[in-house]
């Protein structure tokens, strides 16, 4: 059987039989929550926080290994590094164009990139089930583990905030790009010539059109936070719960989740792609000066 | 066994104050001490990713796609100079083609001319040095006869002197002299 194999099966075993045991150890279910670890001052440092954290030092050191010795034809990780972010840019070059990708590219590389490693990272054996126990008064009865990392984005504060970031960076973007009148244009001003009772009309309508609009604005940072961190936070509890399927036979509990481990792996790409996806094409939508103004609800929703 | 019933059930109660949204924000535990550190935590992460990891692969691409265009305007450049080249070195050879050809046609209407008057030429001197060599053989042949005319002369007055015993004088020997040369030539 060639080592690769060996080894594949292996990190499948680990990946599914590590939590199984750690179950059998007993701990809480998996709290809809992110869980305090420590105080900095006025901050809260999570769990979720420290694994964004660990993902985000993990993604430099890989960037600056890259880029330490550079080639003029690169190889091996440079060129997989070089390969990752070209294939990227030139991908949200295509939906942003040349100009906007220049700006914000930093924003959305960074949105796709620690999304998907924060979510397979997720997936390694030990997170949300390396803790520690709460003892003492006080400490509720289904509420004793503390585990030291949980997945990045299985917390609602983490979606929320890499979604408001953005909805404040697409505020500045959208003025800086339009100026603040065109801004307000572009959400109120009827779009086509008008002329007359009609030219009247059409400023009612699409000033409720705007109306609409804003609000749709307002609410896309809480679609997109309660998108990702749904679908993340659902593979979490499939794969917990999925091990106590097997019942009493723990020694099998490792068995059931193991094909949604793949299924998290192809989740964990799609829901980093669909959220870079749509931040970028909202911003489009906004500083396009095109007609493309209806698709916007198509993607919003 | 199914956590996810019992997460429901740990939820806190719904209090009076907030509704199902004050629900939701509980249940998720979305308050501001937690959100404002998200928010800090992200901004300090994608500061940081901006810096250390996208920052020098895109420096490193941009450098990249800059040599590439250099190079492509580069190689532009070099056709057009090759194309230049190649018409200039077509003019040339036409040229140097053309006055190659004329210089050899110079050279045959000139080389025809010289050879025409070298020959000329040669045939004034050989008819030069003919005339002095039959000059020369006509001045020495009448040096020689001169010269036999007056062994002659001499051999005839001694023979005539011997015959006859007498002193000849200088008239007679000039008379037998060329009485002689009379006879000879005759």
């Amino acid at each position: 059987m060639p080592r690769r194999t060996i080894f594949t099966i292996l990190f499948a075993w680990l990946c599914c039989a590590a939590p199984a045991f750690a179950a059998a150890g007993g701990h809480d279910p998996l709290p809809a929550h992110a869980e305090e670890i420590f105080r900095l001052g006025p901050f809260v440092i999570t769990n979720s926080m420290l694994m964004v954290w660990i993902v985000a030092a993990f993604i430099i050191l890989v960037a600056q290994a890259a880029t330490r010795k550079l080639s003029l034809i690169p190889s091996g990780l440079q060129n997989f590094v070089e390969w990752l972010v070209e294939s990227l840019y030139n991908f949200l070059e295509g939906i942003l164009g040349k100009h906007l990708v220049k700006r914000t590219f930093w924003f959305f590389g960074t949105i796709f990139v620690l999304i998907l490693f924060t979510n397979w990272f997720g997936l390694i054996p030990g997170v949300g089930t390396l803790g520690w126990q709460l003892t003492g008064p006080g400490v509720e009865a289904h509420d004793k583990f503390r585990p030291w990392l949980r997945g990045g984005n299985a917390d609602l504060n983490m979606t929320a905030a890499m979604s408001f970031t953005f909805a404040l960076l697409w505020f500045y973007w959208a003025i800086s790009e339009n100026g603040l009148k065109g801004f307000l244009a572009h959400i109120f001003a009827p779009k086509g010539k008008f002329s007359g009772a009609m030219a009247v009309g059409m400023l009612v309508v699409f000033a409720f059109v705007g109306v609409l609009e804003i609000v749709s604005i307002l609410f896309r940072p809480v679609a997109l936070s309660f998108r990702l961190y749904g679908n993340i936070f659902a593979g979490e509890n499939i794969l917990e719960n999925m091990m106590f399927v097997v019942g009493d036979t723990k020694w099998l509990a490792w068995l059931p989740p193991l094909p949604f481990y793949f299924l998290e792996l192809l989740v964990g790409l799609i829901q980093a792609l669909v959220f870079m996806l749509l931040t970028a094409v909202f911003l489009k939508l906004i500083c396009d000066h095109g007609d493309h103004h209806d698709d916007e609800h198509d993607h919003a929703h | 066994m199914t956590p996810i019933f019992d997460l429901l059930a740990s939820a806190p109660p719904v209090e009076a104050d907030g509704g199902v949204a004050g629900e939701i924000l509980r249940a998720f535990k979305i308050d501001w001490p937690y959100f404002i550190s998200q928010c800090v935590s992200f901004l300090i992460v994608a500061i940081l990713l901006k810096k250390f990891a996208f920052g020098p692969i895109q420096a490193m691409l941009e450098q990249r796609r800059n040599r590439i265009a250099e190079g492509e305007a580069k190689l532009k450049q070099i056709e057009q100079q090759l194309a230049e080249s190649e018409r200039t070195t077509a003019a040339a050879i036409a040229k140097a083609n053309e006055d190659a050809a004329r210089l050899i046609n110079e050279a045959k209407t000139s080389a025809a001319a010289l050879s025409e008057q070298k020959a000329q030429e040669a045939i004034a001197s050989a008819q030069q040095i003919l005339a002095k060599a039959e000059a020369a053989a006509a001045a020495e042949r009448a040096a020689i006869k001169a010269e036999l005319k007056a062994e002659f002369g001499r051999l005839v007055t001694a023979t005539t002197a011997q015959v006859t015993g007498k002193v000849l004088t200088s008239d007679d020997q000039a008379r037998i002299n060329k009485e002689a040369l009379a006879s000879v030539e005759a």
